[in-house]
């Protein structure tokens, strides 16, 4: 909201306020947020008057002039001008060099074609006094001469524009701002005098109410003899720069009144008023309203609307109807100054998509009180400004506003001190109190106050205590350290503690394993979804755009979208490697068949979050080395990384292995995933029988149709299930023994088919040379000319040790055989010669 | 005999000491202490010479013997370190190649602020609570004060889900979770990810938020205020100052801005301060008393005036402070994934 520092020291004495800048601290020290202060002489500081005494032909343009004009001392100056509608004796606007005007030009001494211009005579465009003008500004007769353009036009006053909270409804206005002001600084604010006019009389113009609590005051006045014409200059002025724009006298008036008073007013063409009668009610549906501004609204029958005798003449508390507005011709005027229901006119202020200024100040919330004044203000502006007379005035005051206003608030005076901490005597808290017009009944032990009817906000005793710290300032209150009253949540007792110990755990991990922890938006566009073959069963109704129409049911299409862009990227000829991970929830709705998302009850919404663990790599196996060094990443780099998860987080019963074949994931969105993977060259993480998440190549198929540049290794893993299954956060890793005598080691060269995995070689060894063999490792394979066809060599070393002794040459040699054995018998693997 | 011990035990050194390789020390030591050796083959007369005689000899060979290895074993040592003198001459690697440098891997600094502002208050007795990004309506906005068709709507653009659903706009719903389960006393930190329509270089549609809330009794406005200077000491360096302003949240009441002084500049702010901007100051947080509302909508009845329960919530955004403190211009930086970003923390 705008404020003129002008017309609020009409209202209260700024006196002891150093200037705009003092008055902007101070509100701002409130709680009332100035955003800026704005001269409305900015960028006219190096403008002054001047007359032209001489206008002459440039020489070498045509549409160019050559004007000397004086200042009304000194040398006459010499300026080019290029416009046309000046002649020798006009007074004219000249900035001089050094002027930054309003519009961003900066004005020097310069030479246009030749001839020296000293500045620049203005126009109404270039001063920011209109949006386009023709010609310069032409300046009344009477101006003085070398005085700066902003005295001339009166431009004097300063406006600061104010960021307002939602519940301050009541400083919408200078009268409001006025009243804040008063009270900081100990004076009386001072409204305009009015004469109240009589509103217990019969209305002249019937008034209904009915909406019952919805429109619970209407009062009303008819004005005769009115001449409707432009509103005097000042008046235009005033509102032009509190950013309202001059229509008739009347009209203005009532903005002016709103501006001033912070109630929204409404006039009307009496005559246009049928069955002199006038009423608020809920429209009905269907119910067609022409508008003020041109267009007719369908109404859907939430609105209150105003009605005369025949036909709805407003949308009340948004803006008048055109069919009763005031006219050029109109001679007779009825005012409305009424209260609506706040969320009856938010509501149909959005339905209708005009949230006007008479909407934002009913939907915060009017000053009940104070309406009789307000009418009665209001007829006398305009019976100033156009004429005419008062024929008559009456109201219709529904039973809820016939009690006096009465939000009393019980507070035992020690209540501030000890709830703001911060030292408040009851003495100082009472002169606060009631300096911001809140009466006070003192009993024995507590106070019974009264806050005013304008403060719709104040309904506590914890509002009075705000009201008393912003007063004496917040920097009064001390800074004291809680004391704990009770042990703080164990890691070891909280499931959710627990599980956050785990996650930034496992993101260590990762970070560990050289891995970049990325952060997508939770929500995605669906066309990009059906690319993986997803969908997603969580949308939004409101999306920003279609780009974010859909929260994500995987974290697989958000990391595979930031690998393209990074290869989209221009790195010249080597992308960087891609190594990124996320740990975010999927999102998943369990509404069966056509059920859309709705609140189950005060808790729940039936969408599912699932966290997930998610990896992408892709490039150069390390960050540094020559190129024939380095290689690039594959299946057993990605391994690399689930293991180190796996292990380092203590994961029990895991187990990673080939897809099997035939087999769907229970969850449609991770047998999205499994469905993205090559199916040979990609894993499972095994939980018991059930299926943990999905690791390997993304499907060539799919690179293809994505143009990658490189392979691309993904996975994607439940976290919910891996973090169930992880060491507790509080459990410490178990210290592992190891043997202090030499171990012995035997090395076999083997002869399989390729269907025989190394798992199961190594498993075996392990089983059939218990108890002595403590560890199995392939360490070379070969596929080739060497061996047959569909077979491979893998060569394999056993590790025998027993903790407590040394093993006997002899010991080793049978635990070998029984492994040979297992080898021949169970893989048909043969030892090779 | 000794003569002759002497003769070849002279020339033995003459060669030693002339030979010029490891082979020649080799030949040297063959062809004099060799089995067959010069040395040897003289001791070999040893039966001939007579019983007085023998000691002598014996006694001289030894001495030519040991003389001869000690010297063959000095003039080797010589040639060994001149050979491998010669070989280091040729071995040289370019220290200045690329090394094999792992992939070096990082945290968001969205999870690294987040780790840093738990961390402070834990110190002070707050737990991690998380909840739901996709919300009641009910919790998100009813709950904490904001009835529908309510203008302090207009603070939060809202994404929704549908009927009685949105991603949460706070995480203030995680506080009502606590305070509806838990009762008190309360004393929870809930970071964690919010949403708001709204998306330019200083807005997201998508960002993250740590709320706090303490709810005891007889707590002060002044705990609040002392618990936010050390979290701003503890954040920003052991100068910082905090300000407060009073402002409105419709969850707490009083309410209050909260500003920290400029940790670059320290409040003498100059035009130039690329983080204040020149005004000394920074806004951080939204702050204030819990309004008594929020425990009724959280179930404790009347009995919170009863008992003198009273709490202190604030809350703040976590990109906004990670910006501040690493100097990153803008906000959509965070969520780009790019890994010109991402490898820098």
């Amino acid at each position: 909201m705008r404020i003129s520092w002008k017309w609020l020291s009409e209202m209260v004495d700024l006196g002891k306020l150093a200037g705009p800048q003092a008055l902007a601290d101070l509100l701002t020290s409130r709680g009332l947020e100035v955003e800026s202060i704005e001269p409305q002489s900015r960028g006219l500081e190096k403008v002054i008057t001047a007359q032209i005494l001489e206008k002459s032909q440039h020489p070498q343009a045509d549409r160019l002039s050559v004007c000397m004009v004086t200042i009304g001392s000194g040398e006459p100056v010499q300026i080019v001008c290029g416009a046309q509608n000046m002649k020798a004796g006009d007074k004219v606007a000249l900035a001089q060099p050094g002027a930054n005007l309003p519009n961003g030009l900066k004005i020097e001494v310069s030479k246009i074609r030749g001839v020296q211009s000293n500045g620049m005579l203005c126009s109404e465009e270039e001063l920011k006094f209109a949006e386009i003008s023709d010609g310069i500004l032409i300046l009344p007769a009477d101006a003085g001469l070398g005085v700066p353009l902003a005295n001339t036009l009166g431009k004097d006053d300063v406006i600061l524009t104010l960021k307002l909270t939602a519940n301050r409804g009541d400083c919408l206005s200078h009268w409001g701002i006025a009243r804040e002001v008063a009270a900081a600084l100990s004076v009386q604010p001072k409204r305009p005098d009015v004469k109240l006019l009589d509103f217990t009389k019969t209305s002249p113009v019937a008034i209904e109410l009915k909406a019952g609590d919805a429109a619970p005051q209407f009062f009303g006045c008819l004005i005769e003899g009115v001449r409707i014409g432009p509103s005097p200059d000042w008046l235009v002025k005033r509102l032009e720069a509190l950013g309202s724009r001059s229509i008739n006298n009347v009209v203005d008036a009532s903005n002016l009144l709103m501006l001033e008073l912070g109630h929204p007013t409404h006039a009307y063409d009496a005559d246009k008023i049928h069955g002199n009668l006038i009423g608020v009610r809920a429209a009905r549906e269907g119910e067609e309203l022409p508008l003020l501004d041109g267009q007719t609204a369908t109404l859907n029958g939430t609105e209150l609307v105003i009605y005369d005798g025949e036909r709805a003449v407003g949308l009340a508390g948004v803006m008048g109807g055109g069919n009763s507005e005031v006219a050029a011709s109109t001679t007779r005027v009825f005012l409305e100054c009424a209260e609506f229901d706040p969320v009856r006119v938010r509501r149909a202020a959005f339905r209708h998509q005009r949230r006007t200024e008479a909407a934002i100040r009913f939907e915060k919330g009017i000053d009940p009180g104070a309406l009789p004044y307000v009418t009665s203000r209001l007829a006398q502006l305009i019976t100033s400004l156009g004429g005419g007379k008062v024929v008559g005035a009456g109201a219709a005051i529904q039973p809820v506003r016939r009690e006096p206003a009465g939000r009393k608030i019980v507070v035992e005076p020690g209540f501030f001190e000890s709830f703001l901490g911060m030292k408040v005597s009851s003495d100082k808290a009472e002169s606060v109190l009631k300096g911001l017009d809140c009466s006070i009944q003192k009993g024995a032990r507590e106070w019974t106050v009264t806050p005013p009817s304008y403060r719709l906000d104040i309904a506590s005793r914890e509002d009075l205590s705000e009201e008393i710290a912003r007063s004496l300032g917040y920097d009064q209150i001390a800074e004291t350290i809680p004391e704990l009253s009770s042990a703080p949540t164990s890691v070891s007792s909280s499931p959710s503690l627990s599980r956050q110990v785990l996650t930034e755990r496992a993101k260590d991990i990762l970070m560990q394993s050289g891995l970049n922890e990325t952060l997508n938006f939770a929500f995605t566009s669906k066309s990009w979804l059906s690319r993986f073959g997803m969908s997603s069963s969580a949308t939004l109704l409101n999306p920003l755009s279609e780009e974010h129409e859909a929260l994500v049911p995987s974290l697989i299409p958000g990391l595979v979208k930031n690998t393209l862009e990074t290869w989209n990227r221009h790195f010249g000829s080597e992308s960087p490697a891609i190594r990124l991970f996320e740990i975010r929830p999927a999102f998943r709705f369990n509404g069966d068949g056509e059920a859309s998302i709705r609140a189950l009850d005060e808790l729940r919404t039936g969408v599912d979050e699932r966290w997930r663990i998610a990896v992408a790599l892709s490039g150069a196996r390390f960050a540094g080395g020559l190129s024939n060094e380095q290689g690039q990443c594959d299946f057993y780099d990605l391994k690399a990384v689930m293991e180190s998860l796996l292990t380092g987080l203590g994961v029990r019963g895991v187990r990673i292995q080939g897809l099997s074949s035939g087999r769907t994931h229970p969850d449609p969105d991770m047998q999205a995933f499994r469905e993205l993977l090559h199916p040979g060259k990609s894993a499972e993480v095994l939980v018991g029988k059930d299926v943990a998440g999905y690791f390997g190549l993304l499907h060539p198929g799919k690179s293809r149709e994505l143009k990658a540049q490189a392979p691309l290794w993904l996975a994607e893993l439940s976290w919910d299930v891996l973090a169930q299954l992880a060491r507790p956060a509080t459990e410490a890793r178990p210290f592992q023994r190891w043997s202090e005598f030499p171990p012995m080691e035997r090395d076999f060269a083997l002869l399989v088919s390729e269907e025989v995995t190394a798992d199961k070689i190594t498993q075996l060894a392990l089983k059939a040379g218990k108890p002595l063999a403590k560890g199995a490792r392939i360490f070379d394979i070969y596929r080739g000319s060497q061996v047959p066809q569909g077979m491979t060599s893998v060569a394999v070393r056993v590790i025998f040790y027993e903790e407590s002794r040394s093993l006997q040459e002899s010991e080793t040699e049978a635990a070998s055989a029984r492994i040979l054995e297992a080898w021949k018998k169970e893989l048909g693997a043969e030892l090779r010669s | 005999m000794v003569e002759k011990l002497n003769a070849i035990g002279a020339g033995a050194l003459k060669d030693v000491s002339a030979a010029s390789t490891l082979e020649a020390i080799e030949q040297i030591r063959i062809s004099v202490l060799g089995k067959k050796g010069a040395l040897s083959e003289v001791l070999k007369t040893l039966g001939s010479v007579s019983a007085q005689e023998r000691p002598v000899i014996g006694a001289a060979a030894n001495e030519w013997k040991r003389k001869i290895e000690a010297a063959l074993d000095e003039r080797k040592s010589v040639l060994e370190k001149a050979q491998l003198d010669e070989q280091l001459k040729s071995e040289r690697i370019d220290v200045s190649l690329p090394s094999r440098l792992p992939h070096r891997g990082s945290l968001h600094p969205v999870t690294q602020t987040f780790r840093r502002i738990n961390q402070i208050f834990s110190r002070l007795g707050f737990d991690t609570a998380t909840g739901p990004e996709v919300e009641t309506e009910f919790l998100n906005f009813e709950a904490a004060n904001i009835p529908a068709d309510h203008p302090a709507r207009d603070m939060q653009d809202t994404f929704f889900m549908g009927p009685g659903v949105v991603l949460r706009t706070h995480t203030t719903a995680v506080q009502m979770r606590a305070m509806r389960s838990q009762k008190w006393p309360v004393r929870i930190l809930s970071p964690g990810a919010v949403y708001r329509s709204d998306s330019d270089a200083t807005h997201s549609p998508m960002f993250h938020q740590v709320e706090g809330l303490w709810v005891d009794r007889d707590v002060k406005m002044s705990d609040l205020k002392g618990t936010l200077l050390f979290f701003a000491r503890e954040m920003f360096g052991p100068e910082a100052r905090i300000r407060l302003r009073p402002s409105y949240f419709p969850f707490v009441e009083p309410g209050a801005e909260v500003d920290v002084s400029c940790f670059l500049c320290r409040a003498k702010p100059s035009d130039s301060c690329r983080v204040c901007k020149g005004t000394g100051w920074l806004e951080i947080l939204g702050a204030g008393m819990v309004h008594p509302r929020l425990f009724e909508t959280a179930g404790y009845g009347d009995d919170y005036r009863k008992l003198g329960l009273s709490g202190f919530a604030f809350g703040m955004g976590v990109e906004r402070i990670a910006m501040l403190l690493h100097g990153i211009p803008d906000l959509r930086l965070m969520f780009q994934s790019d890994v010109r970003f991402l490898k820098q923390f």
